[in-house]
């Protein structure tokens, strides 16, 4: 199923995908393509999956059954292709390193043999952070920094090696509407030049931008965005949703 | 009583041996302490007692003078940090539980071995506690050598050590070598564990592989300043704790490892709350 009308090129293939941890089904039956340059939010509730969905894109797990081809090649092999903004949450507050040092970490396949960062990748860092809003921090101890102002950090060092495919793993999370506004104009303004794929909870604030709506829950059904604002309209989105798009 | 100390013949042995070992330990402890493999880093240490016993008993058995413990805890060491490094990669589930049956694996053997080596095993207490006074000339050539090989990696790899402790996956999409560099990290950590336990013996010896670390994780937010406090931290409860023990005439590890837990004990007491 593909609703994707924007370039006739997919950036992303996952056919008949499965995936179990310890024998018990996770995802069940995945088929999908994604169009390069579209913007795609995958959506679904708590542990339906959807952060185990983007860690087979990228190649961190493998599928039990099925496959999946990123950038018309295994995933593992489009790792330097891949931008990735994992939630905030992950990261130990305490961990010793300035906004700079982690928005350079986006670049470490550049290290010279050294292991030092070349200057023009310097700037490079001080170019995104500009982009996110940030460059007045970059000295700041990470740690340090509000939600929102570390999930800008993470987007800043996803986009110093200038990524073809973005994964964000709900990069609106426990951040106030003010950020999320910041983040959804960043996200903006980045579609054109690279394809986005985007876990959130916050679907309402991103429905005008996205070209396509992934639904998991355990499975996977496919929305346009004018088939979701229909039941934005009632409060509801996930299985009212799915059992909706099953009498269409 | 100073000027006694100062003109004790060992006492500036051990003051280099403990300076040695930690600068060693302030650098290598400060990623286990980020890294959060304090308790790999613990059972890595306990399993050394096995490689030492293994070594003195081959050594009295067999005659083999040239045959040093700290040889057989060396091997040990990196053995255990390859092992445990499998474990953590293949075998996730119950990785806590299996690291920890190493830990005694290891232990129990070297209590075995250090029974069945003939003749007094004094030596057993100073492997267990350790103790810095004994040491010799030669083994500050060795501890230098550690050293200095420990400083040569960490130039070379610093920034993807420090890539892999706080974002691994991150890492992986940068192309790095995500696995190689851990067990490297790991392999650092054991040659640490070794150098250390010149100082402060098998049982004591994650104590001041962690403390200073952690103290000075407590007092920055620059790595490269918390591995240069963690050294210095480690120097001063090192001069202190052996300074301690040769006035009071206690153990020195014991006496160091006091100081670096009363140390961190304060650093938490008079940090700022969050």
């Amino acid at each position: 199923m593909n609703l994707l009308k924007k370039n006739s090129t997919p950036v992303l293939s996952a056919s008949h995908v499965f995936f179990s941890f310890d024998k018990t089904p996770l995802l069940q039956d995945i088929s999908f393509t994604v169009q390069e340059g579209s913007w795609v939010a995958v959506i679904g509730p708590n542990g339906s999956g959807k952060t185990t969905l983007l860690k087979l894109l990228m190649g961190f797990l493998k599928p039990t059954q099925g496959s999946i081809s990123l950038l018309g090649q295994l995933p593992h092999i489009s790792h330097p292709y891949i931008g990735y903004v994992p939630q905030v949450n992950i990261y130990d507050q305490k961990f010793p390193l300035s906004v700079v040092d982690v928005v350079l970490m986006g670049a470490l396949s550049e290290l010279t043999w050294y292991g030092a960062y070349p200057k023009s990748i310097k700037q490079k860092a001080d170019h995104v952070l500009h982009l996110v809003g940030l460059k007045h921090l970059k000295h700041r101890p990470f740690g340090t920094l509000s939600g929102g102002q570390a999930q800008r950090v993470l987007i800043a060092r996803a986009l110093i090696h200038d990524p073809k495919i973005l994964f964000l793993d709900e990069p609106t999370a426990n951040i106030d509407p003010e950020t999320q506004k910041l983040i959804l104009h960043l996200l903006a303004s980045l579609k054109s030049s690279m394809t986005i794929i985007m876990v959130t909870h916050h679907l309402q604030s991103f429905i005008e931008h996205v070209d396509n709506v992934l639904c998991i829950q355990n499975t996977l059904t496919e929305f346009s965005p004018s088939q979701i604002c229909e039941h934005f309209a009632l409060g509801v989105f996930h299985s009212p949703l799915l059992h909706k798009k099953d009498r269409l | 009583m100073l000027m006694q100390l100062f003109h004790n013949p060992f006492f500036f042995t051990a003051l280099f041996a403990g300076f040695a070992a930690s600068v060693a330990g302030g650098i290598i402890g400060s990623y286990v302490v980020t890294k959060r493999i304090v308790f790999i880093s613990g059972s890595i240490a306990h399993a050394v007692l096995g490689g030492m016993g293994l070594a003195l008993f081959l050594r009295r058995t067999l005659h083999l003078d040239w045959l040093k413990p700290i040889y057989g805890a060396l091997a040990f060491a990196i053995f255990s940090a390859f092992l445990i490094g499998l474990i953590h990669l293949y075998y996730k589930q119950r990785e806590d539980t299996v690291i920890a049956s190493l830990w005694t694996c290891g232990m129990a053997l070297g209590v075995i071995f250090l029974s069945l080596t003939p003749g007094y095993n004094v030596e057993v207490l100073n492997f267990l506690f350790g103790n810095i006074l004994w040491t010799a000339k030669q083994d500050i050539f060795l501890l230098l050598g550690l050293d200095a090989l420990i400083f040569l990696v960490i130039f070379f790899f610093h920034r993807r050590f420090l890539a892999i402790c706080f974002d691994d996956k991150q890492a992986l999409l940068q192309g790095a070598r995500v696995n190689t560099l851990y067990f490297l990290l790991l392999s650092l950590v054991a040659i640490t564990v070794v150098l250390l336990i010149q100082v402060v013996g098998v049982i004591l010896v994650i104590a001041i592989l962690t403390l200073p670390a952690a103290i000075a994780n407590l007092l920055t937010q620059r790595f490269a300043k918390m591995m240069l406090l963690a050294s210095l931290l480690g120097m001063l409860f090192s001069l202190i704790g052996i300074g301690t023990s040769f006035i009071l005439n206690w153990p020195p590890g014991a006496t160091i490892s006091l100081i670096a837990s009363l140390g961190y004990f304060l650093a938490l007491l008079l940090k700022p709350h969050d």
